[in-house]
């Protein structure tokens, strides 16, 4: 079982294959973090950018006598166009955000022509080691999603559950949030949370239990559900939080990472490759087993087949 | 400046007991939480509810009360106007939720309210008091509004404002949350941040100040910084007041202590005094902690007012 950053690190080393991280418009902090992952052994960067500065910094780090290789490529969107050339053409098999904009990055990976979609849409999975005992659980949307109807919800889940296999999650518990345990009509968010739940129950997601809506006490803690009336096998130990809109998802998972000190990582689901994109609340000391988790992804990930 | 649930519960101590109507305590842990919170000389408590369940739970829990004044009534709604109009009246100094629907004591409220033309709307505060922060911080409103347009997050940071005053700190931080981030257009979240602000520099709130940061990130990072140790993350830039931009946001973050090493307590600031809303799912220490608080709020009042 995966059940800590370093077990995804350990697995992807283990199975192998190095993976291609094309990164655009490097800088030093970025090769810095590249350095740290080839040594580990999970992949080969290729940096495209201006080549004689990113020659010099990588003479810096113990990259220098790795395997790795430098495009010449002044102009940042440039870098990234190129970059995502050759994703399309499997010359690489993870993108990283690099240097470019956040804006940039996401509008042209997402663009629904040009950019890597595969799935019907992209959404960002947090994932979190527990502080208390060795078990992940997953936050989604938290990043891309603004506020994502039930269809959309419908495959921001389903790119969940593409994740939780690749974690090796047996029967993934999926709490779909909302304020309130009962099916409001006034509050949207419940709405959503029952269907998606009642599609789980007749099997539509496969063996993977959802349960909604939740609210958060009722999630977390099964005694609380209990004094709510409320009995089922996802609450106290859920897998996978479904939140119901990018304010609840990018402040949930921020609240984790400042107030609740959890170790965050975090991937984009339902493209063609991983991405790995500059969260700042993905903190430094992360970065190495964030980029495990984009080749570890890669590596098993059926979608891409 | 009242700064951490340590000093609210000893300040509770020393101030009550407070006068505390309590609507429907039908439940042990509940009635327990009423119990102790007798005991510890903070309350004085009126039950009102169903005799014959009160009964039940308070044998459950050891709890005498052949000697605590009791009001018979079952109509829930009724419990709720008649806890509620004793606030109104000075009967009591505060009230307490227990066995009933939320959206009751609400409309009571709002009846109550509108009755003594104070023109103040309800909404509820989520105080969170974290270890080594030594400074409350709140989320609002966790309770009362669905989706409130910015006329109503105005009302909601006027509640805030007030309560926070009333706790001794003379300029609260607010902070109006939203998930905007730098691409997928400009959320509803965040353009009302963008309104309150003008209101604020109107003075339309009182001494308090909203400040830039609309996300956790940017209290502790700077721009364009990433975070690089979890020992850096300085808890003294996280604001007093977190404007939250719906109940589903604010009633998923505020209630995260049931998760982290943080304690909640929730309450709607009426013109009268306080009212107690603890979650169906709290426990006893949670709500008799509630209590506590909420006879510091009423004795602050109280004393503001005389």
């Amino acid at each position: 079982m995966i059940g800590t950053f370093h077990d995804i690190i350990e697995t992807a080393r283990k199975e192998g294959a190095k993976k291609r991280v094309a990164a655009p418009s490097v800088t030093k902090e970025h090769i810095e973090i590249l350095s740290e992952a080839a040594e580990a052994n999970l992949i080969v960067p290729i940096m495209i950018g201006k080549g004689q500065d990113i020659e010099d910094a990588v003479k810096q780090t113990p990259l220098a006598s790795l395997q790795y290789e430098i495009l010449d490529e002044k102009d940042s969107l440039g870098a990234l166009t190129r970059a995502m050339q050759m994703v399309k053409e499997h010359e690489a098999d993870i993108l990283m955000q690099g240097g470019v904009s956040q804006k940039a990055f996401i509008d042209s990976v997402l663009n629904g022509d040009k950019g890597l979609l595969t799935s019907k849409r992209a959404s960002f999975v947090s994932i979190f080691q527990l502080l208390k005992r060795d078990k992940l659980i997953l936050a989604t949307d938290t990043f891309i999603n603004s506020e994502p109807t039930l269809p959309e919800k419908q495959v921001i889940l389903e790119n969940a559950l593409v994740l939780a296999g690749i974690l090796e999650m047996e029967s993934p518990k999926v709490a779909a949030l909302a304020s309130i345990e009962q099916v409001n009509p006034a509050i949207p968010s419940t709405l959503d949370a029952a269907i998606l739940s009642k599609m789980s129950q007749r099997g539509q997601f496969g063996d993977v239990v959802v349960e909604g809506p939740l609210d958060i006490d009722c999630a977390l803690d099964k005694n609380a559900a209990e004094r709510k009336g409320l009995s089922s096998i996802v609450t106290g130990n859920v897998d996978i939080y479904l939140t119901p809109d990018i304010d609840v998802g990018y402040l949930l998972a921020q609240l984790l990472v400042f107030i609740g000190k959890m170790q965050m990582i975090g991937t984009v689901m339902g493209t063609s490759v991983p991405l790995i994109v500059n969260l700042p609340f993905v903190s430094r000391d992360n970065k190495v087993a964030e980029i495990a988790l984009a080749a570890l992804i890669h590596q098993r990930g059926a979608r891409h087949g | 400046m009242i700064s951490t649930l340590e000093h609210v519960n000893r300040l509770a101590k020393e101030k009550g007991p407070k006068k505390l109507a309590v609507l429907a305590p039908e439940d042990s842990e509940f009635m327990l939480a009423v119990k102790k919170s007798r005991d510890a000389g903070y309350i004085e408590p009126i039950l009102i509810g169903d005799r014959e369940k009160m009964k039940k739970v308070a044998d459950e829990v050891g709890f005498d009360i052949s000697a605590v004044e009791q009001i018979p009534e079952i109509d829930r709604q009724a419990v709720a106007n008649l806890g509620t109009a004793m606030l109104f009246s000075g009967d009591v100094d505060m009230e307490s939720k227990g066995q009933i629907p939320t959206s009751y004591i609400y409309r009571s409220i709002i009846k109550e309210e509108s009755r003594a033309g104070t023109g103040r709307t309800i909404s509820v505060i989520s105080l969170w008091d974290i270890p080594d922060r030594n400074r409350f911080t709140s989320f609002t409103d966790t309770g009362v509004n669905i989706h409130p347009d910015h006329k109503a997050k105005a009302a909601v940071i006027n509640n805030a404002v007030f309560l926070f005053h009333i706790l001794g700190y003379p300029r609260p931080r607010i902070s109006v949350l939203s998930g905007q981030r730098e691409f997928g257009g400009t959320l509803p979240s965040y353009e009302d941040g963008k309104l309150l602000k003008e209101m604020a520099a109107a003075g339309e709130f009182g001494e308090c100040e909203i400040v830039e940061a609309t996300s956790f990130a940017d209290f502790f990072l700077n721009r364009g910084e990433q975070l690089k140790s979890y020992q850096d993350i300085d808890l003294s830039n996280l604001p007093e007041i977190l404007l939250v931009p719906s109940l589903d946001t604010g009633n998923i973050l505020c209630k995260l202590d049931f998760f982290l090493d943080v304690n909640r307590r929730s309450l709607v600031m009426t013109s009268k005094g306080p009212a107690l809303i603890p979650s169906r799912s709290d426990f006893c220490d949670s709500i008799m902690g509630e209590i506590a608080m909420g006879v510091v709020v009423a004795d602050r009042l109280q004393e503001g007012v005389n």
